[in-house]
């Protein structure tokens, strides 16, 4: 089942992962394979692991993977800490993107991007060149520039916070995308920025993971493919239309799937 | 008794009158009780060692890492009187006359709780008026001022400031202790404020290696005046913070934010006491504690609410930050409540860095060190801003945080 050339090597493999918090085991043996210029979506009920499938590749420290691999361009990544994995171009973007009062926006998406740059062998951007590229991409979220000279996330809406997420992603250049459920909490319009600021960013050599409950995102940027979870597995898999099929059924349609092997 | 012994043989008997009362009030009560609650978690063989050093009255030469000073501010060196002149001529500031320093002393002892003031009893023993710097403030047009007060190496030094601030004055006021390398520096601050008079008051106090700090600050606030106090306490081996604040007939406007940051076997504490004597009384305080490897922070405020300071409205929030499992931080925010119509609360959280912001950052490709310290410095922010501190001095002051 694929609907693109998957011709080039993958960006991330996940592998029979197994994971648990406090002894909980959460995740029970997801596999998961994104190719440049793909984009996966993964629905599911709430707690069958989605939002902790995405942690567990950013790095999250209060998870264990008890078994199985995370691949990022072919290297196992499993023991590199979380800012080594959004260095080397794994981002997250939060469902509830975190306050930090304090610490200017400016500021911390500047050093967040010459973290980034400084990996790629790029010129670390000093406070002028930064304020350039970050007027640029101001434009794909349609942000305000005050938005800057707030501390981060503090004060702002639901969705200021996830067009702030997309501004992040739009700096670092990620080469996957792990966004969770990043259309909750947003009106029509925003959700339309936030998906027309993603399609922006996306490319061909990019892949992406949407986490979402809805279809309405779906509407916007369409998958590649559909991944049903429950309990910690991927119970299904398919293209775009298994999540019009899940919209209209409902998840008790997927309760009586056999996980797929 | 040593200690008083010492101060009479340092001056040989040329005693002042005010060193003479205080003197006799110490005899009474030689040390602080260690068992009353403002004592009681004091570290003795700290406390012990900041009493161990010989009495001194001559300051050294004046060596500061601040900046000089800024365009358009004030800064006086307490013990150096040359600039006191100049500043005469040119805004309403009058240096005290040594009978109105005296006077006011004077009453002032006579409402000293034995205990509770033995800090300023110490202060005022070892202090002929040659370290005390009494100023009177009038007028709306009076730039920032900046008052050092400065240990000396391997000595017992103390300071006093006398300020009264007159009525519809409004001012700014950074008052810096400096610490040195193995002293002990005895600050006691007077504060008055006439009706309708307002101070942005900071207080940033730092030491070096093995320095020790006692430092009292009494204020008197009058009818509708307003006093905003923001404090910073870090690198002392051992330093207590004492802050009385008296709305002497309420209808004043109190807010405080102060923090203290201890590291290695540091040990600093904060007591506040609030007295409402009249009604519409206003306060919102805030003190926070940051404590490290093995020290030890603590904080204690008490807020008194009598009958007659009905419709008060006070809040107090202790908030505190344990970085090592080694550091112990003591906090205790109280209400002592007679009046019934009054709006009043309290409250404490003792907490480790938010594990959910640091991998926010991470995830944005900060590393842990640099995330922890962009956390930090969030934490000291909201007190820092409160500091009335000019942008030459903050840059420093960041640096030196940074360093901490």
């Amino acid at each position: 089942m694929q609907s693109t050339m998957r011709e080039a090597d993958p960006i991330l493999e996940v592998e029979n992962l197994s994971a648990s918090t406090d002894n909980l085991p959460i995740l029970k043996g997801v596999s998961l394979t994104v190719y440049p210029g793909e984009i996966h979506a993964i629905m599911g009920r709430n707690g069958c692991g989605k939002s902790t499938l995405s942690k567990i590749i950013a790095g999250h420290p209060s998870y264990n993977i008890t078994n199985g691999d995370i691949k990022f361009l072919g290297e196992n990544i499993n023991s590199l800490e979380p800012e080594e994995r959004a260095q080397s171009g794994i981002f997250l973007g939060f469902q509830y993107p975190i306050e930090i009062p304090g610490v200017s926006n400016l500021e911390f998406l500047r050093v967040s991007t010459n973290a980034r740059r400084k990996f790629l062998n790029k010129e670390e951007l000093d406070t002028f060149d930064f304020e350039e590229l970050v007027k640029e991409k101001l434009e794909i979220v349609k942000m305000d520039h005050a938005f800057l000279s707030r501390s981060v996330n503090q004060g702002f809406s639901g969705g200021e916070k996830k067009r702030n997420e997309i501004l992040q992603m739009a700096l670092l250049e990620p080469k996957i995308a792990i966004l969770d459920e990043t259309d909750s909490g947003l009106d029509i319009d925003a959700l339309r920025i936030v998906a027309s600021g993603i399609k922006k960013i996306s490319n061909a050599q990019t892949g992406i993971i949407l986490i979402t409950h809805y279809q309405r995102l779906l509407d916007e940027i369409k998958p590649n493919y559909v991944h049903v979870m429950s309990d910690g597995q991927i119970i299904k898999t398919g293209e775009s239309d298994l999540a019009l099929e899940l919209e209209e059924k409902g998840y008790e349609w997927t309760d009586n799937f056999i996980k797929e092997t | 008794m040593e200690i008083i012994e010492k101060i009479k043989n340092q001056f040989n008997d040329n005693l002042t009158e005010i060193q003479k009362i205080c003197l006799d009030k110490l005899q009474e009560i030689p040390l602080p009780n260690p068992k009353s609650e403002q004592w009681r978690l004091s570290n003795r063989s700290k406390f012990s060692n900041f009493l161990n050093y010989s009495v001194n009255e001559k300051n050294p030469k004046f060596d500061t890492p601040f900046p000089n000073t800024s365009q358009g501010t004030i800064r006086l060196v307490i013990g150096d009187n040359c600039q006191i002149n100049l500043i005469e001529e040119n805004y309403s500031i009058k240096q005290l006359s040594e009978d109105k320093l005296v006077k006011y002393i004077k009453e002032q002892i006579s409402c000293f709780e034995q205990n509770e003031n033995w800090s300023d009893l110490l202060n005022l023993s070892l202090n002929s008026t040659k370290n005390t710097l009494g100023l009177k403030i009038n007028g709306s047009e009076i730039p920032p001022i900046e008052i050092f007060s400065h240990a000396s190496s391997n000595s017992l030094n103390a300071k006093t400031l006398i300020i009264f601030l007159e009525k519809n004055c409004d001012i700014d006021l950074l008052q810096v202790n400096l610490g040195k390398e193995n002293s002990s520096l005895s600050q006691s601050t007077f504060f008055c404020l006439e009706e309708n008079s307002s101070v942005n008051h900071g207080v940033v106090s730092y030491g070096e290696n093995k320095s020790n700090l006692l430092n009292s600050l009494n204020v008197i606030q009058q009818n509708n005046s307003e006093y905003n106090l923001g404090s910073l306490h870090f690198k002392f081996n051992y330093a207590r913070f004492e802050i009385r604040i008296k709305q002497s007939a309420g209808n004043a406007k109190t807010n405080i934010k102060g923090m203290q940051i201890t590291k290695k076997d540091e040990q600093i504490s904060t007591f506040t006491k609030i007295d409402f004597n009249g009604p519409n009384g206003f306060l919102d305080q805030i003190n926070k504690s940051l404590a490290d490897d093995k020290s030890h922070a603590i904080f204690e405020g008490s807020i008194i609410v009598p009958k007659i300071a009905q419709k008060t409205d006070a809040s107090q929030l202790s908030r505190n930050l344990l970085l090592s499992n080694l550091a112990q931080i003591d906090t205790k925010p109280q209400l002592e409540i007679i009046a019934d119509d009054v709006k009043c609360k309290h409250g404490a959280t003792i907490s480790q860095l938010n594990e959910e912001e640091l991998f926010y950052m991470r995830t944005r490709g900060i590393t842990l060190t640099e995330a922890s310290k962009l956390q930090l410095s969030s934490y000291f922010q909201e007190i820092i801003s409160f500091i009335p501190i000019s942008k030459d001095r903050w840059d420093l002051l960041d640096k030196l945080l940074k360093e901490n």
